[in-house]
């Protein structure tokens, strides 16, 4: 590295230059952005070193990783050289397509596979995982000072993304409970709220929609004031994955749940209530008058795919859906705008569901305590401020990443109102299911009972009984009920 | 003597062309697909006038996937090579293994010989996702997880039911009498084998090591379960191409359209021997 780029790095770690003017000052020299992003995690590195804790302990280690073939993915291999300059260790991996994503990790863990030592997974696929003995409760590492090093800071990492991946294994245990075992540790995570075609709703003369009323008439609105779009995107196939976006964010708002939690522990339905009807009704109605013609096919991709083409005016869904679709290659490249959405017009914020994407550690690993040198630090700050500032590790689960001023920047400036979306709903975000070894199963019925109604073949009310029996009759099979 | 009418010729053509049309359309449209950019694909309406590219099929073959994200590495070359080479080597290995044992069903009566068949053919009907995870710990304790020759092996669930209940239909057709003409002429059973029952069954055996290719190239689970990734075949890779920040659709089309050309190629070639050997295996008496 030359001189005076070194300086300026060090100025930077020293804390006498921010880190915008070093970016700058070092586009100055000729140096991308990209590069001096990686140069400068490399002096955050340096830094790291000499935090007193024995980075090298496992030097000459290899450990392997089963990864999603995602974007987190691709800024964790950019900045992997150096974790193994840190630590002299090697990393190897095996990158998979999400599609066939979970059925390695699967027959990987159920199996009792040695071959991984961490792996990417999703909060609930531990509500299976953990129970079932194949993931470590890394509290162990976490809280071992002679494991973790002192500027990993936990508490930085966002109280609901944080406990949402914490369970006590019981069926209806709060998640985040003081027994509660850490399976997982967030990655990275999607909040679910509006993102929009500013245009489209600025032709159809409506506002950003702040509430489900106001959601199912601007999405009527856009769509006829559009030629050849609908006026809402969310998902509707027969998968759990349809219940757990947009539809279970606004639901919750509302303060319905999907199973009620005796005091003796047994778990029942709760999809029933008036409310949740009052509900269901307004989703429903919203679907039928301006969800995609094909609305019950629709995943993630078809979602994201028609709001970034230009075939729908907006989606509620995953934030981070939309921040993808405002990127290169989408007719709406930079088109997008984004908004915290409240469904219920009595509640004072968003309190959207989350997916995390988080790392677990296989039980059957035999060199755990290598894998947990790996995992502290992908899942440090330092990594997290250069994945997000300079890759797609978007959304931080860190605050102190929300909080650097050169992120937020980065963001405001491609992805309007992203930030004050994050900022508005982040309090509010948690896992709102109830944790239970039948949440799939129960969670894919609501969504089939969903399409019913959606097709009319059967009244929402009806439809929403019919299934809290059958869920009920199911926890019961299971000793759950 | 021609009888067909001028109309019925005509009609006749017509519903010809409406049934190549019906099927071919995917086809046509993929193939069209991979000459373009993912936003020409998606516009509003789709039109099949774009000004056509070959940055998908230079993605796939320089294995260099160029994203809003930045540049991504694709192995979309190497799980082509393992499709080749798990495919051939499997049906390889199980037309060694399958054509004596169906001459051995077909011509030899021996105890438990139709028990033994069935046995073998009811791999067939086995959930792959059952057989395999037993599978993968015995696959680890015998070191044969992640292996190119453990995968060849386990694709025999695939081919060899197939292999072995084709070809021992072609060759219960063939008359047993040329076969003992030519024992009586003092050859021995194994030069019988190989000069009389051999050639005269080659068509079916040709057609069933075809289909036994598109069955094994068509797998995916087998090597998902059991190998790393550097060892997938194209069916999984294909999948690659589907992420979070989008699905890139030129390139899974340029995919399919590099990851049918081996398969077409042989179908093309063998196809005589598929049609005649299918039928032929097929009819008794």
């Amino acid at each position: 590295m030359y001189d005076k780029e070194k300086q300026l790095i060090d100025a930077y770690m020293r804390g006498t230059v921010s880190r915008r003017s070093m970016i700058k000052g070092l586009g100055a020299m000729g140096m991308t952005a990209a590069t001096a992003g990686v140069l400068v995690n490399a002096a955050a590195t340096q830094a790291l070193a000499q935090n007193g804790f024995d980075w090298k302990k496992h030097s000459g280690t290899t450990v392997k990783l089963l990864l999603n073939k995602h974007p987190y993915t691709d800024a964790m291999i950019a900045n992997l050289d150096n974790f193994k300059a840190l630590t002299g260790m090697d990393v190897v991996y095996d990158v998979f397509p999400e599609d066939v994503y979970f059925d390695k990790v699967t027959a990987a863990l159920s199996s009792g596979s040695s071959e991984y030592d961490a792996f990417m997974t999703g909060a609930y696929m531990t509500w299976t995982y953990g129970p079932a003995g194949w993931i470590d409760d890394l509290n162990e590492y976490i809280f071992d000072e002679t494991k973790t090093n002192p500027d990993y800071d936990w508490g930085d990492m966002l109280e609901g993304v944080r406990k949402s991946c914490a369970w006590n294994g019981q069926p209806g245990g709060e998640l985040g409970s003081d027994d509660a075992k850490q399976w997982c540790i967030p990655w990275g995570y999607e909040q679910n709220n509006l993102t929009y075609n500013g245009s489209m709703l600025a032709k159809a003369g409506v506002a950003v929609p702040t509430n489900i009323d106001e959601l199912v008439e601007a999405a009527a609105a856009a769509q006829a004031a559009n030629d050849g779009i609908y006026g809402i995107g969310v998902r509707g196939s027969r998968s759990w994955a349809t219940i757990h976006p947009g539809f279970l964010s606004g639901y919750s708002n509302f303060d319905q749940k999907d199973l009620n939690v005796s005091d003796d522990g047994t778990l029942s339905a709760a999809m029933n209530t008036k409310v949740s009807k009052a509900f269901h009704r307004k989703w429903v109605k919203m679907i039928q008058d301006s969800g995609a013609p094909d609305w019950s096919t629709h995943t993630w991709y078809q979602v994201g795919t028609d709001v970034g083409a230009g075939k729908s005016a907006m989606i509620y869904d995953a934030d981070i859906l939309g921040y993808f679709m405002n990127g290169g290659g989408n007719a709406m490249a930079g088109e997008l705008a984004y908004a915290p959405f409240a469904a219920n017009p009595a509640a004072s914020a968003p309190t959207p569901n989350i997916w995390i994407w988080s790392l677990s550690m296989s039980t059957f690993s035999k060199q755990k305590d290598a894998a947990w040198h790996f995992l502290q630090w992908a899942s440090g700050p330092e990594h997290g401020l250069f994945g997000a500032s300079q890759m797609d590790f978007v959304n931080p689960v860190r605050a102190s990443v929300w909080e650097d001023a050169g992120f937020r920047k980065r963001l405001s400036d491609s992805y309007p109102g992203y930030v004050e979306m994050h900022d508005v709903s982040a309090p509010g975000a948690s896992i709102k299911f109830t944790a239970q070894p039948l949440f799939f199963d129960l969670t894919t019925e609501w969504a089939a009972t969903l399409q019913k109604m959606v097709a009319s073949q059967v009244p929402v009310d009806e439809g929403l009984d019919q299934l809290a029996e059958s869920v009920n009759a199911q926890l019961k099979d299971a000793g759950l009920g | 003597m021609d009888q067909t009418s001028t109309l019925e010729k005509v009609l006749r053509r017509v519903a010809i062309s409406l049934v190549i049309l019906f099927f071919m359309f995917p086809i046509f449209w993929i193939v069209l697909m991979s000459f373009q950019t993912n936003e020409t694909i998606l516009r509003v309406p789709p039109s099949i006038v774009f000004e056509p590219t070959l940055s998908n099929y230079v993605a796939l073959i320089t294995g260099r996937l160029e994203t809003q994200a930045g540049t991504l590495e694709v192995n979309f070359m190497s799980n082509l090579w393992n499709s080749l080479f798990l495919s051939a080597g499997s049906v390889a290995v199980g037309l060694i293994l399958g054509i004596p044992a169906a001459y051995a069903f077909g011509r030899i009566k021996f105890r438990g010989s139709e028990d033994i068949a069935f046995t073998l053919l009811s791999f067939r009907f086995a959930p792959p996702l059952l057989v395999l995870l037993p599978l993968t710990i015995y696959f680890q304790k015998i070191g044969l997880a992640d292996t190119y020759f453990g995968l060849i092996w386990v694709y025999q669930l695939i081919v060899l039911p197939l292999i072995l209940w084709i070809v021992r239909g072609y060759f219960e057709d063939i008359p047993a009498d040329i076969e003992y003409a030519y024992r009586i002429a003092g050859h021995s059973w194994f030069s019988t084998f190989r000069k009389v029952a051999l050639p005269l069954a080659m068509p079916g055996i040709a057609a069933a090591g075809l289909l036994a290719f598109i069955f094994a190239w068509n797998n995916f689970i087998f090597a998902l379960v059991l190998a790393s990734a550097d060892k997938q075949p194209v069916t999984v890779g294909a999948l690659a191409f589907v992420t979070a920040s989008g699905i890139q659709y030129g390139q899974v089309a340029a995919g399919i359209v590099l990851s049918i050309l081996p398969t077409l190629a042989l179908a093309l070639y063998a196809q005589r021997y598929l049609v005649e050997g299918l039928s032929l295996g097929a009819v008794k008496g």
